[in-house]
Formats: C-alpha cells, sequence, structure tokens
C-alpha cells in the first residue's frame, strides 16, 4: 500500500506543477493593479465587469468556440476511421501509413500555414472560416490518431468476437460493443482536438480570414501595449465553466434522485 | 483471424480513404510547394526569384550555425521527453487504476491548462520562477537563500515551460493504453506468485508501452517543433530550430531559405517517426501473436 | 510595376510547374471536390458567421496593433464613420507587417487589406517598393492639413506624385532605466554605453525583435552616425558585447513592460510610450533619449485596390483631433497633429518624446535611403548575433 501512496503523493505534485501556472493566472484576475503580478495590491473584480464589456473579446471567443467544436467533430471522426485500419488490420506498408498520418505534427506551422496559403492562391480560393477550420482539424489528426490508437490496442477482440458469434451483425457489434468501448478514447480525442484547435495561435495568424478573431490572436493583438487582467479573468470565467459545469449537473441529479427516493 | 487471411482487404484503405485525402490535400501538397521553393533564389526581402539553384541547401550543409541548432534542437527534445515519461507514467497509471469515483475530473483537470491562452500560461512562469516570483520568494522567506536565484531566462526555465505544455500529451496517451489494459491481468498474475513490482513489470508496463511510445514520439516531436517558449521564457542562447526557420519565413521574409530549413526540420523529425514505427510494428506484432 | 510583373510571372511559373508535374489536375479538382464536401457540412455556422460582418455599403479592412488603439479608434472613429456613411470598417490585430506581407504575398493579391497601421517611414518605402502603394486625393483629406508637414515631408520623398498614407503618430526608442538601481547621473554620463555597462550583466535587456533597432544602437556605441553606417563589423562587434550582458531580449511591448516593473532587468532600451504607462502605475523606471537616439512614426497606410474615396473619407475621421487625441492617450505616444495648430490636452503634452514645437527638430529619424538596401544582409546578420553567431 506504500507504493500506491507513493503514486499518489506522486501525482499531486505533478498536478501542483501543472497548475502552478494557471492558480498564477486565477489569481491574478482579482489583483486591483493593472500590471506587474505580485505581491497582489488589493482585490477586486474590475477586471470581469470589464471583460464583459469587451466586446472583441466576447466575439473571439464565441468564434473560438464553435470552430473547436467543429474542428473536434471534423477531426475525431476521420481519426477514428484511420485508427480502426492501423490496429484491426493487417496490411503492408503500415509503418508508411502511420508515418503519413502523423505527418502533419512534423511539419512546422508557420511552414504548413504558408504553403496551404500558396496552395490556395494556386485554386483561386479566398482565406475563409472553411479554411481554418480544415487547417485545425489536420493540426489534430495526429493526436486524435494517436489517442485513439492507443486505446483500441487494449481493447480486446474477443469481445467482438463474441458478440458476432452470438448473431450480431457488424454494424450491430459495431454500435454495441465497440463503440461503447471506444467511447473513452473518442472523448479524450474530441477533447484534444477541441482545446488544440482552441489554443492554436501560430497559424491560425496566417488563415483566418479578416476581421475574424479567435482568443489567442485577440490576445496577442493585446501583447504590443502590455496584457491585460481581462485576460485572466477570461481564464477564470472559462476554467470556471469547464469544471463548475460538469459538477453542478452531476450534483443537481444526485440531489434530485435522492430526493426522490 | 478471418480477415487477416484474405490478402487484399479493401477494407482498410476504405477507412483510411478521408484522412489521406485530407493530409494530401492540405499537407502533402502545399508541402509540394514549399520545396519548389527551396530552389528559388532570395534577391530581397520579400522578393524571390525562380530558379532550380542548390545555394539554399549548400548554405545549410556548409554552415556550422546550422548544425549547432540542430543539435541544441536534439538535446533539448530528448531531455524533454525523458523528463515528460519519467513525470507522466504515475499520474497516468493513477488515474487509470485509482478507485476514485470522479475520474473524469482528474482528466478534465489535465486539459484544463490549454483553455487559458498559451502565451498567458507561458508568461504566467515568470510570476512563479522570476525574481520577484513565488518560488524565490518561498525560499527567501525560509531563509534557504539570501539573494534571489536566478531560475528566469535560462535553459531551465525553457525546458520547464515546454515540459508543462505537453506533459498532458504524454499522461494522456499513457492513460489510455492504461486504461485498455484488462483490469484482471495484474491480480491474476498476483495469484500466479508475483509480487506486486514483477506484475507490474511483466503485465502492466509491456502493455502500456504504446501509449508511452506515442507519448513520448509526440513530445519529441512537438519540442522539435516548438519556438515561441524559448522566445518568452529562455534568454539570448536559448533558441531551437523553429526559431531558426521563423526567423527566415516572418522576420527575413527569406521565404527560400524558411523552405530549405522547413524541409530539414520535416526530414529530422520524419526519420524519428520511422524509427518509432517501426520499432511499435515489431511490437505490435509480437502482441498479436501473443 | 516591373516588380508586380514578376511576381506575377513567378507564381504563373510555379503553377506550371506543379500542373505539368506528377499531380495531374484531375486529381486536384478531386481533392476539391472532397473539400467541398466538408466545406457544405459547416455550411450554416459559416454563412453566420460571415453574416456578422456583412453590411451594406463599402468595406474597408482595417488592421492595426490592437489593444488600447483598437479600442479608441473604433470609439472615435470607426463607429462615427459607419454611422455617417453607411459603409463597414472590419478592424482586425495583425502581429506585425512581416506577417500582413506575408499573407498578402502567398495570396498574392491585396483583396482583404485596406488600410494598415504602418510603421515608420521605412515600411512605407517597402511597400512603395512592391508596388503595393495608392495615390491619395489630399482634397478629400481636410484634416491632413492639422497633420506636422515634418512628419508628411519623408513620406512624400519616397512617393512625390501623392501620398499613400497619412503620418499618425510618433515616438522614441530610448533608454529606460530603474532608478533604485541606476542613478540619473551615471545614465546621463553614459548615454547609448549605459546598455554596455558591465558592471550591470545579467540585469541588461534589449529589443530582439528589430534589427535596425540593435544596429542604430550599435552606431551610436561604435561612435558612427546611425544614417550612415560605414563600418557594420564595429556595430555588430557592439552588438556581440551587448549580447554577453544581455538576461533577455523582449520581443513585444507586454514582456518590455513585465520585465522592468518585475525588476527581471534594470536597463532596456524602451519604447517610449510603454515606459510612460508604467510611470503611470508608479514604477521606478526613468527614460531618456541619448544623443542622436532613435525616433520613429506610424503611419496609416492604404494598399492597393483599396476603395479610395471611402478609404480618404475614413482617414480624415481618424485624424479628427477628438480621435487622434484619445488615441495617443491610449497607447501613449503623441499624435502627428501640429500642436501648435490643435490644442493637446495634459496627458499628451506630458507623453515622452512629445514635442509642442511641432517640428521634430530634436528628433533623429531613420533615413529608408540608406537603410533598407542593408535589410536582406545585416537582417540575416543580426538573427545570427542574437543567437551568438
Amino acid at each position: 500500500m506504500s507504493a500506491w501512496a507513493f503514486i499518489r503523493f506522486y501525482t499531486i505534485l505533478v498536478y501542483t506543477f501543472m497548475f502552478a501556472p494557471i492558480a498564477v493566472v486565477l489569481l491574478l484576475a482579482f489583483n486591483n493593479s493593472q500590471f506587474g503580478g505580485f505581491p497582489i495590491d488589493g482585490l477586486s473584480l474590475r477586471w470581469f465587469a470589464e471583460l464583459f464589456e469587451n466586446e472583441a473579446i466576447m466575439r473571439a471567443f464565441r468564434t473560438s468556440f464553435i470552430l473547436g467544436l467543429m474542428t473536434a467533430a471534423v477531426a475525431t471522426t476521420v481519426g477514428i476511421l484511420a485508427a480502426l485500419a492501423l490496429v484491426r488490420y493487417q496490411f503492408r506498408g503500415k509503418d508508411w501509413v502511420t508515418t503519413f498520418l502523423i505527418s502533419p505534427v512534423l511539419v512546422p506551422e508557420t511552414v504548413l500555414a504558408v504553403g496551404l496559403l500558396i496552395f490556395l492562391r494556386w485554386l483561386h480560393m479566398p482565406r475563409s472560416f472553411t479554411l481554418l477550420l480544415l487547417g485545425h482539424s489536420i493540426i489534430a489528426l495526429p493526436f486524435v490518431v494517436l489517442v485513439v490508437q492507443a486505446r483500441l490496442v487494449g481493447i480486446r477482440r474477443e469481445y467482438e468476437e463474441a458478440a458476432r458469434s452470438l448473431g450480431a451483425s457488424p454494424v450491430q457489434t459495431f454500435f454495441s460493443v465497440t463503440f461503447p468501448l471506444l467511447l473513452p478514447a473518442i472523448f479524450a480525442g474530441a477533447l484534444f482536438a477541441f482545446t488544440i484547435s482552441f489554443d492554436n495561435i501560430t497559424a491560425t495568424i496566417f488563415w483566418r480570414p479578416s476581421g475574424m478573431e479567435t482568443v489567442p490572436t485577440q490576445i496577442f493583438g493585446m501583447l504590443r501595449h502590455s496584457v491585460s487582467p481581462e485576460i485572466n479573468a477570461l481564464g477564470f470565467v472559462m476554467i470556471c465553466i469547464t469544471v463548475g459545469v460538469p459538477l453542478l449537473a452531476g450534483g443537481l441529479a444526485r440531489y434530485f434522485s435522492r430526493r426522490k427516493v | 483471424m478471418p480477415d487477416t487471411a484474405t490478402p487484399i482487404d479493401k477494407r482498410p484503405l476504405v477507412l483510411l480513404t478521408p484522412a489521406f485525402i485530407a493530409i494530401t490535400a492540405l499537407v502533402v501538397i502545399p508541402m509540394s510547394f514549399i520545396l519548389v521553393y527551396s530552389f528559388y533564389e532570395n534577391v530581397d526581402l520579400a522578393v524571390d526569384r525562380v530558379a532550380f539553384q542548390f545555394g539554399n541547401w549548400q548554405a545549410l550543409f556548409s554552415d556550422n550555425y546550422y548544425h549547432s541548432a540542430i543539435w541544441k534542437t536534439l538535446r533539448i527534445s530528448v531531455v524533454v521527453t525523458v523528463l515528460a515519461a519519467v513525470l507522466g507514467y504515475l499520474p497516468a497509471y493513477f488515474i487509470a487504476m485509482t478507485t476514485f469515483r470522479h475520474k473524469w475530473l482528474l482528466l478534465l483537470l489535465l486539459i484544463l491548462p490549454f483553455w487559458v491562452s498559451f502565451i498567458i500560461r507561458t508568461l504566467s512562469w515568470i510570476h512563479i520562477l522570476g525574481n520577484q516570483g513565488a518560488l524565490n520568494g518561498l525560499f527567501l522567506w525560509l531563509g534557504l537563500t539570501d539573494e534571489p536565484l536566478q531560475m528566469m531566462f535560462s535553459e531551465f526555465s525553457v525546458m520547464v515551460g515546454l515540459i508543462h505544455v505537453f506533459l498532458p500529451y504524454m499522461i494522456l496517451n499513457i492513460y489510455v493504453s492504461l486504461e485498455g489494459i484488462d483490469r484482471n491481468l495484474e491480480p491474476a498474475a498476483r495469484t500466479l506468485g508475483a509480487t506486486p513490482w514483477q506484475a507490474f513489470r511483466e503485465v502492466t508496463l509491456p502493455l502500456s508501452l504504446p501509449g508511452l511510445a506515442a507519448g513520448s514520439l509526440l513530445v519529441f516531436v512537438l519540442t522539435g517543433g516548438s519556438y515561441v517558449t524559448p522566445l518568452i521564457l529562455g534568454g539570448p542562447s536559448d533558441f531551437l530550430f523553429g526559431n531558426l526557420i521563423y526567423d527566415a519565413v516572418v522576420t527575413e521574409l527569406n521565404w527560400p531559405m524558411g523552405a530549405t530549413l522547413s524541409f530539414t526540420l520535416l526530414v529530422l523529425l520524419g526519420s524519428v517517426v520511422i524509427l518509432y514505427s517501426r520499432f511499435m510494428g515489431l511490437n505490435q506484432l509480437s502482441k498479436a501473436f501473443g | 510595376m516591373t516588380r508586380k510583373m514578376d511576381s506575377t510571372k513567378r507564381y504563373e511559373k510555379l503553377r506550371e510547374a506543379v500542373g505539368n508535374g506528377d499531380v495531374d489536375r484531375r486529381t486536384f479538382f478531386g481533392l476539391l471536390g472532397s473539400a467541398g464536401i466538408t466545406a457544405g457540412l459547416s455550411g450554416g455556422i459559416m454563412t453566420a458567421m460571415a453574416g456578422q460582418a456583412r453590411a451594406a455599403g463599402v468595406e474597408l479592412h482595417f488592421e492595426g496593433w490592437g489593444g488600447v488603439v483598437s479600442e479608441a479608434l473604433r470609439k472615435h472613429a470607426f463607429d462615427p464613420y459607419e454611422a455617417a456613411t453607411g459603409n463597414t470598417v472590419i478592424d482586425a490585430t495583425f502581429g506585425g507587417e512581416n506577417e500582413v506581407l506575408t499573407k498578402i504575398k502567398a495570396a498574392g493579391s491585396t483583396s482583404g487589406h485596406n488600410i494598415l497601421h504602418s510603421s515608420g517611414v521605412s515600411w512605407y518605402k517597402r511597400w512603395v517598393d512592391n508596388g503595393y502603394h495608392v495615390v491619395l486625393n489630399e482634397d478629400n483629406i481636410p484634416n491632413l492639413k492639422n497633420v506636422m508637414t515634418t512628419m508628411i515631408e519623408p513620406f512624400r520623398a519616397i512617393t512625390p506624385e501623392g501620398l499613400s498614407a497619412v503620418p499618425y503618430d510618433y515616438g522614441t526608442t530610448g533608454i529606460a532605466y530603474n532608478t533604485k538601481h541606476v542613478s540619473k547621473e551615471k545614465a546621463m554620463e553614459l548615454g547609448a554605453d549605459l546598455l554596455l555597462d558591465k558592471e550591470l550583466k545579467g540585469k541588461i535587456g534589449g529589443w530582439g525583435g528589430d534589427w535596425a533597432n540593435r544596429a542604430w544602437y550599435g552606431a551610436l556605441q561604435s561612435g558612427q552616425d546611425p544614417n550612415n553606417i560605414e563600418d557594420w563589423d564595429a556595430v555588430w562587434e557592439k552588438a556581440r558585447e551587448h549580447r554577453e550582458l544581455v538576461l533577455k531580449y523582449w520581443g513585444s511591448g507586454a514582456e518590455l513592460m513585465d520585465l522592468l516593473a518585475k525588476e527581471e532587468i534594470w536597463v532596456t532600451e524602451a519604447w517610449s510610450g510603454r515606459v510612460a504607462a508604467l510611470q503611470a502605475q508608479g514604477h521606478p523606471i526613468a527614460y531618456m533619449d541619448p544623443p542622436n537616439g532613435l525616433a520613429w512614426m506610424e503611419s496609416m497606410f492604404v494598399l492597393k485596390g483599396s476603395p479610395l474615396a471611402e478609404a480618404e473619407e475614413l482617414l480624415n475621421f481618424m485624424l479628427e483631433p477628438e480621435t487622434a487625441i484619445a488615441v495617443a492617450a491610449g497607447q501613449k505616444y503623441p499624435s502627428s497633429l501640429d500642436p501648435t495648430k490643435v490644442d493637446m490636452p495634459e496627458e499628451v503634452t506630458n507623453l515622452p518624446a512629445f514635442d509642442p514645437t511641432g517640428k521634430l527638430e530634436a528628433l533623429v529619424f531613420r533615413d529608408p535611403q540608406t537603410w533598407n538596401p542593408q535589410e536582406k544582409k545585416q537582417g540575416a546578420m543580426w538573427n545570427r548575433v542574437k543567437k551568438g553567431g
């Protein structure tokens, strides 16, 4: 049991490391001072007020959110199909196929961005939201493939074969056996794709149509003049939403189910 | 197995088609435009001449400046990857094996940092490692040092920043492979007389290798391609090959040289992936027989 | 014009090269078709997103530095302009003009780019040299009369047939130092050599983003006229000497302010406006312009292919004293309007580098005729020196 205690302690340490900069951001969201970080001179909510009045950031937030959701849908669908092929079938040249699927990660984003722009010019297509969506999807695709693939390797074939031998059709097998087993991987892949899209800056700068800002490009624009703590407030709000909403939903569900009994 | 018996099976092809089309259209073709560019000649800023000459490639092969950057990049990538694996394995194991009911929360927490802009997260390390940062404040208060330790703007702070950004990739990849392992295997090994450590080493660790390898590959490749982190957290001597590419493409507006450098990085990182793929291919094969 | 031809021809050739290569056109259009299907899937949302931008009237795309400047322009120039004309201004932020030039080059046209908050005469010359300029009708910009003539002249010298931009603001890149650690006397005595003070090793910063800025200071430190550098080796020798002492080359205003405020560095060259912002927050940071210190100006540049009449009208709105003053107060750089013709409030007259005479005689600007031809070689050189080469 002491080994487990050590693992738990170690995990807590690593999570502390992961969250140290985030904690700083969250704390500074309440710092009254315009600039400067620690020590905090006073607490205030003024950055939250300014955040909600700042239309540009709110608009950028909406754009990023929609873009992230769509990227997750596209990249996860394509990625799962490819990962299935890689894990479930033996065929020649698999090494090369794997390399090919991972190749978008290998290309420095600046170069990928410029290359795609030249290609678009050749096709006489203007920059558009679609370009951003396709570009983000291709950046996220290798991650989805890797995450899903690692998970698929662990799923035992026997479950599916059992279902098949019990008379299920391949489609039925997929939806009643494979799909539920895949769900954690799908979820992880989609979440990954979403967050990668949400946080992408390098390529987005080149691909976005004029007048469209995502959260990172909006922040990038603010860098010339010092970053406003509104950004910390935005981070705070986002984290509250992503952690708080599921927690609240779960808590309420439990509360009401208990009332019924 | 029935489906491996038939030599020509169209199903994997069908499954792979969407990904193939996407990567061909959005990566391969644009990259071939870039390859063409690496033979062009840069006359002046943003003015290139169509040509087929090897000046850029010659500069790359003959100039020590580029070679040292490549070494530095490989070295930092290896160190970051190893450290990320060391830091990441146990937490992934913990998440996979814990009986804690809200396991999803632990996973969500891993991804949360992405929700705060990368630039902001990276800048906030200055609040922690800086002269007036939280760590130095703590050390001074505890009396461990009399003067603030200079931790920022060094290779150390660059590595901290890189590990911080890429660690979730590592943990998640290890986690998904651990999560896929049959829970009964370790106890089964125990009943056969294995110690917990043996059970882990003989059963769990080998089964989690695909995830560990995938995570390491990702961290290595992502570190090798990054350039913003050293810009923000590094001192004058801390740069990666990606910084040279960024300088060539964006600040010097010398696309032909930028294209040449990009291809070099592409080939370097690509060979790592091929190596990995070879190794993993063998691994998977042995498992299919096992 | 000839340059333009060159670039068109280049793309034609590139196109041919790929068209005749292994990849045939049919495959291309097959791929295009599949891309179209994906596009179709996202069609609904796309239309909604585009709807945000579409409106009646002409659209003008403005690109600037974002932050407080955008806010001031939006409130005092773009909104009133839209209300008065029915046209739409789509404002966006860029990371620098390099990025815009990269985009325009890659796209092969200026479509989607109309007005840029352009830095300096050097970039004006670069846009003109690349054939992306227009000839503005100054009669349509009556507020241009209030702009200092000394600021207009350098632009007119490059395009005598007519301006393609209006000067908008100016500032200096001087030296900022922490008064707790560096005395005023010492700073004044050393001037530009303060950046080379060995006692301050590890407490010195520098701007990493611009080769010309580094070279300007290298010229001052090696005793040369920055607008007529003859010994470039001496310049880079000074840059190497500086590098040995530097803790950090910063890349943005945010970073500069952070480093100074947290006392990670005590001395650095700095943008006047950012130091003013720090001083306003009570940080013990002083600012000086060494003799022959670097001054610069920014303009609103109109790119080729823009609807001229509308662009001129917008520039006129932007030069309204009320707008220009609000922007100046926001970004902490003085406006290009002549203070002898337009009354400036105290928050503008107190800005560093502000010149009440309206002649800017004390400031030295970069001469694009001697600087631009050097950029390809020395810009690459600086990227090397910066990395220890």
